[in-house]
């Protein structure tokens, strides 16, 4: 071994400036972009976002420029983002249940003791890195789309009502959709199981609850955590039935910020 | 300076660490021995403030682990080797880590150069052997150059050279003043490693004392004698003051060493068979110690402290 440097007599003096929230969130960014899965979801987003955004308007813009359409362009401009949740909610769960599928969340909380700084830190990387990604993915879809239904006479534009909004809502609602699956990663620890609730939650329990009778069930399916968050992400959305897009999504925000506190509490106490 | 009071843990109606007190001073290797289930990772997790201790408690130069300002500059730990992301590197691993304790990131790189994998850096963890990945838990162990290193099990997986090259650098971190606090549960790698022992079993503490003294205490040793002459040798040896247990066709004599067993028997014309000193070992001593408190047990008789 090498001459290793001398002991610091300072280091461990109390009241020794505590390397702060910047240096966690720096640390959580450098874990979050260093493992292959994060750039691959990301790619993943894009793809199955703009691309099958692009792919269903260059299909449907015929049939949606002739007197027979019953569904609104608005709709199809963000049609992709569907199948684009699945990937925030991939990254959401990996982001916390790979820290404890491989003990890493051991060396995690060694480096920094406090629990909530790590959680805080993880969220702000998380979505952060959601909100653009699903931004983005929205823009490059709505002109992939756009081009084909404007060859036709039925394109929006960036203007029109709730376009812009969509675009910057598919960000919001991605973010909180992966928010949503760390937070219940906290709670169940493993990949396969979290993957399985989140995705059944917002895809399978969310449109099944609406075949429950009467305004019960209605009401149920409407604040549905993936029924109340999406309208925000879509100028039109498919289903008349849900909540205006804002009242909406605070409904959304509110249910991820439940879960989350859970989850945190959960994470708090719980040994390592 | 680890100072453990009390330090108790339990996992529902199991107690895995139980009323544990020691201390651990720096400038020395201090080995924590005991057999696998003792408590041993558990205790050291609690000392990282990984596990909340039930009852008791464990301070780090003074202060609980988790109110360090910079915990990886005042404490480097090897906890499990696999503590990893397979799919990260070991450089992008490290250098998380140093943000995490605004680290500079030129220990990155030493540290990487000091356990030998600077040519693997680049690597995901995923393909690395069970040596290379518990060499890149020193490498965090040493990250912020602490003055106090704690390594659970560091040998595992090691071939010689690497398990050599731990045993170095404990002792070397130890000269420098640190305080070394390293596990294991074999007895011969902490006789050659550390100064210091702290045994447990049953999350007990069964012995806290210096290498010499666990020595001393715990490794009997005998003379062995194989006469034909058996009760009058025995006789003679004990009007001598000697203690004499026989055993099957020998007897176990203690009290003088070999030579003067010798001239004693030969003296009174008795005829001798074999004159050997047997010494147990310290693998023998421990495992004598620790023989109740056995965690896993077999069903096989522990035959600790016959001869081999």
């Amino acid at each position: 071994m090498t001459d290793t440097v001398a002991l610091d007599p300072n280091r461990h003096v109390p009241g020794l400036p505590r390397p702060g929230f910047r240096r966690t969130l720096h640390a959580e960014w450098i874990k979050f972009w260093s493992v292959r899965s994060t750039a691959w979801s990301v790619v993943a987003m894009l793809a199955l976002g703009a691309g099958l955004t692009t792919l269903v308007c260059a299909t449907s813009a015929d049939w949606l420029a002739s007197g027979e359409a019953d569904e609104s362009p608005g709709s199809f401009v963000t049609w992709g983002l569907m199948f684009a949740q699945v990937t925030a909610i991939v990254l959401g769960t990996l982001a916390v249940t790979s820290e404890y599928g491989t003990g890493m969340i051991r060396a995690t909380l060694a480096a920094t003791p406090s629990r909530g700084a790590v959680l805080a830190a993880k969220a702000v990387v998380l979505t952060g890195t959601l909100f653009v990604a699903g931004t983005v993915t929205a823009f490059a879809g709505y002109f992939g789309g756009n081009f084909f239904l404007d060859r036709v006479g039925v394109g929006l534009e960036l203007s029109d009502e709730g376009v812009l909004r969509s675009m910057l809502g598919s960000g919001l609602y991605m973010a909180g959709l992966g928010l949503l699956a760390a937070a219940v990663g906290l709670l169940v620890r493993h990949t396969a199981a979290v993957l399985s609730i989140v995705l059944a939650l917002v895809f399978v329990v969310g449109t099944m609850v609406f075949l429950l009778p009467g305004a019960w069930g209605e009401w149920i399916g409407k604040l549905m955590p993936g029924n109340a968050g999406s309208p925000v992400a879509t100028p039109v959305s498919f289903n008349p039935n849900l909540l205006e897009p804002w009242v909406g999504f605070g409904v959304f925000c509110a249910e991820v910020a439940t879960v989350l506190l859970a989850g945190y509490l959960v994470f708090r106490r719980r040994d390592a | 300076m680890i100072t453990a009071r009390g330090l108790t843990k339990k996992y529902g109606a199991r107690t895995a660490v139980d009323g544990v007190s020691f201390t651990v001073s720096p400038g020395r290797v201090t080995g924590f021995l005991g057999p696998n289930g003792a408590g041993k990772s558990t205790t050291m997790r609690m000392i990282l403030g990984l596990d909340r201790p039930t009852a008791g408690s464990v301070t780090v130069n003074g202060r609980r682990y988790a109110d360090s300002p910079a915990p990886l500059r005042e404490v480097g730990a090897l906890l499990e080797a696999r503590a990893l992301h397979p799919g990260r590197s070991a450089r992008d691993h490290l250098r998380w880590l140093a943000a995490s304790n605004a680290l500079p990131a030129r220990r990155v790189d030493e540290v990487l150069d000091q356990v030998g994998l600077s040519d693997v850096a680049g690597q995901r963890v995923g393909k690395f052997s069970l040596g290379m990945g518990q060499r890149l838990g020193i490498a965090v162990a040493l990250l912020g150059d602490p003055p106090v290193v704690v390594l659970d099990e560091p040998v595992n997986g090691l071939d010689p050279e690497g398990i050599r090259w731990v045993r170095t650098l404990a002792r070397t971190l130890a000269e420098q003043g640190r305080t070394v606090f390293l596990s294991s549960h074999l007895m011969s790698e902490m006789a050659l490693t550390a100064e210091h022992l702290v045994v447990i079993g049953r999350g007990r503490v069964l012995a806290d004392c210096s290498m010499s003294q666990f020595i001393a205490e715990h490794a009997a040793s005998y003379v062995r004698v194989r006469t034909p002459q058996r009760s009058e040798t025995a006789e003679l040896l004990r009007r001598e003051g000697l203690d004499v247990t026989p055993v099957d066709d020998e007897l176990r004599v203690t009290g003088r060493d070999a030579a003067a067993v010798g001239e004693l028997v030969g003296r009174a014309g008795l005829l001798l068979h074999e004159l050997t000193l047997v010494s147990s070992s310290l693998e023998d001593a421990f495992m004598t110690l620790t023989a109740s408190s056995v965690e896993y047990a077999t069903s096989t008789p522990i035959t600790a402290g016959a001869p081999r």
